[in-house]
């Protein structure tokens, strides 16, 4: 029997992506009504009136508001704060008010203009630095969504050591997954099916369950790219869909435009990160006092868990003795943030690893000198206080970018503004796999294998495909425990109805918490069937156990493993399950004309552990980095008083292919079980790139997105 | 206003609005292998041929389509099978979404250009974007498909 782990299996939906005629979303047979939305015009205020034109025939559209809602009207994720649709008060440019539905999309351009809103404005808050100022209270009692402290070790005697104090911040950033936010409410004799485009069917289940109070049926079609984008909307389009569906009695269709899910739909969280650092002449650092703060947006989403993963990485896996962090998230009257990729941890990266080379330019040394005296030891701990179980593979994976990329004998350090337009620089980093602290045990994971008397196993998880090759690697998993061919092992699509709640489909988790829990099943599997050695008497076994039973039904459940503790309260323990490493160097040329800073080399070493399937793993380490690329120097949402400005792919601009350089890549060998993989190489990449441009211009660069003009500024 | 046209050598006629966009009527007949990714001529996901020329199609409208000969991914199965195929291998496919657009790129490269250099190529493709992959492996199988 062939191995199948570790073999770059041709991606199961590859034919059909290729020819064209794989169906995503809008691409289903439909016959029914479009949908559109009326959103808000204003940041912040209070609905006087909605008035519908006496003159306008609106019989044959469908209209739906708030009190068209059966169940409760609360997108509850975390916290409860935010409705499906407004009732009174709006907070944030967009927010969905009214939603319309009619056969034609041209109609539905025209029926908006004969629907006012009036509005009383309240002071809106835009920035983050406007919500900690508090210039006025929008959320709560101070703007805050949720403070996160946490300290480790003891104070050293700061009086013998050097100390330096930097901000660094990191922008908004559009997922942009290239098939838009798409969903279906299929209409069948009162009874209401969803499917769509979506990384968590059960996550829509139960959004609809609080909205309907009923469980309705969700299945995920296809999905063109997520990136975390999909994580938590489609729990409001599929609500949208729903209710007009209800209200219709016939299928809905709602398919974002371009404009609309760059303006309205969640972005990665803009963060501002203060260091203070203590450090002895060598570099070594003995104290970090982090401050941090995120900007949340209107509502609360997912915004608590992406700042636990912003703590949790911000102080890299370095050696140090004593770690103090403040965070607060806050509330601005700006769409709300959510997830992205990373989900916290490339602005933790880009500021601790920005920090590490301001310090080794404060003390005149290499960056690798300041990183190497640094590397954790078997009796360092993180952030958290728990022990850094991996320091050897971060040695590693340091020691290998250092000596692929040639690190040392490229760097020179720029005394001031340097003329020579080039530089090098390094991130080291990890990326914490699974849910944080106890979040997999109250998620508790379930999966399913079906076997069926044709020997075919069925994967049954609610795990799903987005690009990432979820469908290729999970059958991976369960062929090579089992030993038999791939072909044996089918998984589609998953329906809520028929498949077991294996958890959402991010925090690169797939992989690592729910393949594990496959290859548990599947051993179940094996040994109900006893010993079979070929497949021929592997089918025999499958038939005698079957007997007259059409299938039966393999379960593995997650545990928390013992050695594994958390406390939630004080944030102290092992914030997760497993982590994945990576160290990356990127090489950078300015134009001297036009300021733009393109990325000449870029080396990216993981280790994920076992690699399922390399060129998948491949695909997503160059597909991380063309993002974190994108992050670095290209992408920047531009708010004006709570608007985007800039909605469009004209002017949100996306790296293009000759943008990029080519990608060294490399995965360190490793018998290690897999590790999370999809968001590392998103962690790393700006935090390379402001190195090695702060490195070219001999200046620091404390922000990003580093485009033309902030390079002129610098070279000023 | 009635509409004559072939698409992928089959006659096809109808009825339609002036201001109807190419992509919806080509969508609307059920060639959905073109996508509608910006709706702005940015993403190259509404690719196919006009008249033998490889356009962007939310950017036409339906009166342009009168007489034209149109050709989608549907209808160019056997050209561009070895394409496809190093799509499929190299990994040069993650979501999908923008794939369909690309392989007509490639193609189109493939027929006209004979410089496998990658900065070529990815020159070349500027018109299409692609969110998942880097590009890296789209350009190999291009290079791979050339001779
Ligand atoms: S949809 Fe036409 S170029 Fe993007
Ligand atoms: S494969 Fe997803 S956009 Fe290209």
């Amino acid at each position: 029997m062939m191995k199948i782990i570790g073999k770059s299996v041709q991606r199961v939906d590859a034919s059909s992506k290729a020819d064209g005629s794989i169906k995503y979303t809008d691409d289903l047979e439909f016959n029914g009504l479009h949908a559109d939305v009326m959103r808000s015009s204003i940041a912040y205020g209070k609905i006087l009136s909605i008035k519908y034109d006496a003159n306008f025939d609106f019989s044959e559209f469908t209209i739906v508001d708030y009190k068209d809602i059966k169940g409760s009207n609360t997108n509850t994720i975390l916290m409860d704060d935010q409705p499906f649709l407004v009732e009174n008060i709006v907070r944030f440019i967009g927010e969905p008010i009214i939603l319309l539905a009619h056969r034609s999309k041209e109609a539905l351009l025209e029926v908006k203009k004969h629907i006012s809103i009036e509005y009383k404005e309240y002071d809106a808050l835009y920035t983050l630095q406007e919500s900690q100022e508090r210039k006025n209270i929008i959320f709560g009692e101070d703007n805050i969504y949720k403070s996160i402290n946490t300290c480790k070790g003891k104070e050293p005697d700061f009086s013998t050591l050097n100390r330096l104090t930097r901000t660094y911040s990191t922008p908004h950033q559009e997922q942009l997954y290239l098939e838009p936010q798409s969903m279906i409410a299929r209409y069948n004799d009162g009874e209401i099916k969803i499917i769509g485009s979506m990384q968590c069917p059960f996550y829509v289940e139960s959004a609809l369950e609080i909205l309907t109070t009923k469980k309705i049926e969700i299945e995920q079609a296809p999905t063109g790219g997520a990136f975390g984008g999909k994580e938590d909307y489609p729990s409001l389009m599929a609500a949208f869909v729903y209710l007009l569906s209800e209200k219709s009695q016939e299928d809905v269709k709602l398919v974002y435009s371009r404009r609309d899910d760059i303006a309205y739909t969640t972005k990665r969280h803009p963060a501002q990160m203060q260091f203070s650092s203590y450090f002895d002449d060598a570099g070594k650092l003995y104290g970090l006092e982090i401050e941090i703060a995120l900007d949340g947006g209107a509502y609360c989403t997912l915004t608590p868990v992406v700042q636990a993963r912003t703590v949790l990485h911000i102080a890299g896996f370095y050696d140090c003795e004593y770690i103090k962090v403040t965070s607060n998230s806050y509330a601005t009257n700006t769409p709300p943030n959510g997830a992205f990729r990373g989900f916290g941890a490339p602005q933790a990266i880009f500021a601790i690893e920005r920090h590490i080379d301001d310090i080794a330019k404060k003390l005149s040394l290499s960056p690798i000198q300041v990183r190497e005296i640094n590397l954790p030891t078997e009796h360092s701990k993180s952030v958290t206080d728990a022990k850094i179980e991996e320091y050897k593979r971060v040695r590693a994976i340091f020691e290998k970018a250092r000596i692929a990329s040639n690190f040392d004998a490229k760097y020179i350090q720029k005394k001031s503004k340097s003329l020579t337009k080039s530089g090098i620089g390094m991130a080291l980093f990890m990326h914490g796999g699974g849910f944080i602290g106890d979040g997999e045990t109250v998620l508790a994971s379930q999966v399913w294998l079906e076997l069926y008397q044709d020997s075919r196993v069925e994967i049954k998880i609610s795990s799903v495909e987005m690009g990432q090759g979820a469908m290729t690697v999970m059958p991976q998993i369960v062929a090579d425990t089992l030993k038999i061919p791939i072909e044996f092992v089918s998984y589609h699509t998953p329906n809520t109805k028929e498949v077991a709640n294996s958890g959402p489909t991010v925090s690169s988790r797939t992989v690592m918490i729910v393949g594990d829990l496959l290859r548990q099943a599947a051993k179940k599997l094996q040994s109900s069937l006893k010993n079979y050695s070929n497949i021929s008497s592997y089918q025999n076994r499958v038939k005698v156990y079957l007997g007259e039973k059409p299938s039966k039904r393999f379960e593995a459940q997650y545990i928390k493993p013992k050695h594994l503790k958390w406390d939630e309260d004080k944030f102290y323990g092992n914030g997760y399950d497993g982590y994945s490493l990576a160290c990356y160097v990127a090489e950078v040329d300015i134009d001297p004309v036009t300021y733009q800073v393109k990325v000449k080399e870029f080396y990216a070493y993981n280790d994920v552990g076992e690699v399922i399937n390399p060129i998948l793993a491949e695909g997503q380490v160059e597909g991380g980095v063309a993002q974190g690329i994108g992050y670095a120097l290209y992408e920047r949402i531009v708010y004006e008083q709570g608007r985007v400005k800039n909605s469009r792919l004209s002017d949100y601009i996306i790296p293009m292919a000759a943008d990029l350089p080519k990608i060294e890549i490399g995965f360190l060998e490793s018998d290690a079980s897999a590790k999370g993989l999809g968001e590392l190489p998103m962690d790393g990449p700006a935090a390379a790139i402001a190195n090695a441009v702060s490195n070219a211009l001999g200046v620091a660069i404390d922000s990003i997105p580093i485009l033309p003009e902030d390079v002129e500024q610098l070279c000023r | 206003m009635q509409i004559k046209c072939t698409i992928n050598a089959k006659e096809f006629s109808f009825d339609t609005e002036v201001t109807t966009r190419v992509l919806d009527i080509i969508r609307e007949l059920g060639f959905t292998s073109v996508k509608e990714g910006c709706g702005e001529g940015e993403c190259g996901a509404c690719s196919l041929f006009f008249n033998g020329k490889l356009v962007n199609s939310c950017l036409l409208l339906a009166p342009q389509m009168q007489g034209a000969e149109i050709v989608t991914l549907e209808g160019m199965k056997e050209e561009t099978k070895l394409l496809r195929e190093n799509f499929e291998k190299s990994g040069a496919i993650q979501c999908g979404f923008c794939t369909s657009g690309f392989i007509l790129r490639g193609q189109e490269y493939i027929t006209h250009e004979h410089n496998k250099d990658a900065k070529a190529i990815g020159d070349a493709l500027d018109g299409n974007l692609c969110r998942c992959t880097g590009y890296q492996k789209i350009i190999e199988a291009i290079q791979k498909s050339m001779k």
